[in-house]
């Protein structure tokens, strides 16, 4: 396309929007209907997909003798003793840690790696880049399935009870990395080609060129994979028996399962809490970071996944 | 060689990709051969390739046994429900989003309908247990209040298909509408000025244009959803089900059945699930395959490949 028909479509279009604006302006009655439709409904689903959240989180604070009655929109009355009886044990820091470590040092690993391979995939340069996709591709197609995963991580590579089994197994997803190539894809190639002419090195390029314009989709990534860290229960629950090495995630479950058996968290203090209370506190600051981040970041990811599924 | 020659010009940008070849053989193709173990007679001692041929003993045992059946079919229909609510609910979101004017509603309203996608299993199942537990559960409590009967959840098989399709719209309509938005906010603004010049009335405009508009995504959306129709939602069913063996019934899929025979004290229980795990792989495959070829008569565009 050249400059003026840029020029002649960015005209065409403003000239739409005030048209759009002035048609808005009048609008009829169906579109009164259909408004009033999507206000109720949305506000509807927005508040059945709030209203748990805001149970657990009252609930959390709420006294042991009201909590038996079942949870309350609002707090009846307010005490701290299950965050108290939680946070004076040595198990929430110690699974706390682990999940922070996770999830640090999987998503720098598990981003950098994926970024470079989709980088590779995508780069017009590589003769073999189909066959890259297709390699990734086909596990998608045919998993290797439960039991291979489970003799892979337990027996063969012997990484049970291994903060490794935690680290490993989420390092690379294809998702992700599809996701990836169809966003480097857009960018052009002329980037690359004149670093090139200039002697730069590939991974040069890669590093101080092509990362600092990806940053959405980086960022988008990264959530991604943290997410898939800070949740992860499924690999604990497989490989890791030693409450050492349990992350949050399985803190609570095991919280839940053995909802008698609260000694689990090694608290040494006599408070009397509910268990449904620690659990409910549990969950509280196991969603923490999220919450925090979430607002953050949510502009970023709308943008990434986007632009990556859109182009794709 | 050509290869070689490839290799050798472009050898920093393959080295650059050369940690994830290694991860992915590593991490999903070596554990394919542990297919091999559904025709052998798996022995710890002497591990996967030491264990002896026993031919299709395995795959006999698991489909003249009596539960096969049962959670293919498990499998399959509640899959099919998420399918159809998951994809019927993010779309209407997505096109009633698309209807909010009031920039803040929106932005507010949006944030919250994706917010469960972002909580992990585990606290999504400990919220239900909580909900729907014994005769002090929440939804029971609102049930007596009603003047309705409490209902027993963990012990009525029947109810859970539902229950489970409601929980999975809950944590994953929102974000599946996303993708819907992205596509719909793409579309000219032409087909519904000259819908509007012809009189079209805004439902109308939804139903003859948008929606048309939205059919390939739609389709590959239906189709990526199809293709692991074999596949079970571990963490969902797994953690709110748990070996409770009442609920079997309605909500046994083919992976907590596998992890179930992966974990029980039979000498030949690997063997026994590999056996379904090559069943699930082959069968998946195999939908995936069938399903691009439909889509490829009826819609060539939308194909996934």
């Amino acid at each position: 396309m050249t400059a003026n028909q840029t020029k002649l479509t960015s005209l065409a279009r403003q000239s739409e929007r005030s048209k759009q604006i002035k048609l808005a302006k009048q609008r009829d009655t169906s579109q009164l209907a259909v408004s009033l439709v999507a206000y109720v409904f949305i506000g509807a689903f927005a508040l059945f997909c709030f209203i748990p959240f805001w149970l657990v989180y009252i609930g959390s604070f709420t006294a042991e003798s009201q909590i038996v009655q079942g949870f309350r929109m609002l707090p009846t009355k307010f005490t701290l003793d299950a965050y108290r009886f939680l946070l004076q044990g040595s198990q929430v820091y110690q699974s706390g840690f682990v999940s922070v470590f996770i999830t640090v040092v999987g998503t720098a690993g598990a981003v950098l790696i994926t970024s470079m391979f989709a980088y590779v995939a995508a780069h017009p340069k590589v003769k073999y880049r189909y066959v890259l996709s297709f390699y990734i591709y086909f596990t998608m197609l045919f998993p290797p399935g439960l039991v291979g995963y489970y003799l892979l991580i337990s027996n063969w590579l012997g990484l049970r009870d291994s903060l490794l089994a935690l680290l490993l197994p989420l390092l690379f997803s294809a998702f992700n990395s599809f996701l990836m190539t169809s966003y480097f894809r857009t960018l052009p190639f002329e980037l690359n080609e004149a670093a090139t002419v200039d002697g730069a090195h590939e991974l040069y390029i890669f590093f101080r060129i092509i990362w600092p314009v990806s940053m959405p989709v980086i960022a988008t990534i990264a959530l991604f994979y943290a997410l898939s860290y800070w949740n992860d229960w499924f690999n604990a629950l497989m490989f890791i028996d030693d409450p050492h090495n349990q992350p949050l995630q399985m803190m609570l479950r095991r919280i839940v399962s053995n909802s008698q058996n609260l000694d689990y968290l090694n608290t040494n203090v006599n408070i009397p809490v509910s268990a449904t209370g620690v659990q409910l506190s549990a969950v509280v600051i196991t969603i923490g970071p999220i919450i925090f981040l979430y607002p953050f970041l949510q502009r970023y990811f709308i943008k990434g996944i986007t632009i990556g599924a859109v182009k794709g | 060689m050509r290869i070689w020659r490839e290799l050798r010009k472009n050898k920093w940008l393959y080295a650059m990709s050369l940690p994830v070849v290694v991860y992915v053989f590593i991490f999903s193709y070596v554990p394919m051969s542990a297919h091999l173990l559904a025709f052998k007679q798996f022995s710890p001692g002497k591990g996967l390739w030491g264990s002896e041929w026993i031919g299709l003993d395995n795959l006999t045992f698991f489909f003249t046994g009596p539960d096969w059946l049962g959670v293919t079919v498990n499998t399959i229909y509640l899959n099919l429900l998420f399918i159809a609510a998951g994809t019927i609910c993010s779309l209407c979101i997505a096109l009633l989003l698309n209807e909010i004017r009031h920039a803040y509603f929106k932005k507010v309203s949006q944030s919250l309908v994706i917010l469960p996608h972002f909580i992990s299993i585990v606290i999504v199942n400990l919220m239900v247990i909580n909900f729907f537990n014994g005769q002090d559960g929440m939804i029971n409590r609102i049930f007596s209040q009603l003047g309705f009967e409490p209902v027993n959840w963990f012990q009525t098989p029947a109810v859970w298909p539902c229950l489970l399709t409601i929980i999975f719209v809950w944590k994953g309509a929102g974000w599946g509408s996303i993708i819907y938005l992205a596509t719909l906010t793409g579309f000219s603004e032409e087909y519904f000025e000259s819908a509007r010049i012809d009189g079209a009335k805004r439902l109308q405009q939804i139903w003859y244009i948008t929606l048309p508009l939205l059919r390939p995504t739609i389709i590959v959306l239906t189709l990526l959803g199809l293709g692991r129709i074999f596949y079970g939602d571990f963490g969902l069913i797994y953690g709110i089900i748990g070996d409770n063996s009442l609920l079997f019934n309605s909500t046994d899929v083919i992976d907590t059945y596998t992890y179930r025979s992966l974990r029980s004290t039979n000498m030949n229980s690997y063997s026994n699930a590999a056996a379904v795990a090559l069943f699930q792989s082959v069968m998946g495959l195999i939908t995936i395959l069938f399903f691009n070829w439909v889509v490829r008569r009826v819609d060539n565009d939308s194909k996934l490949f």
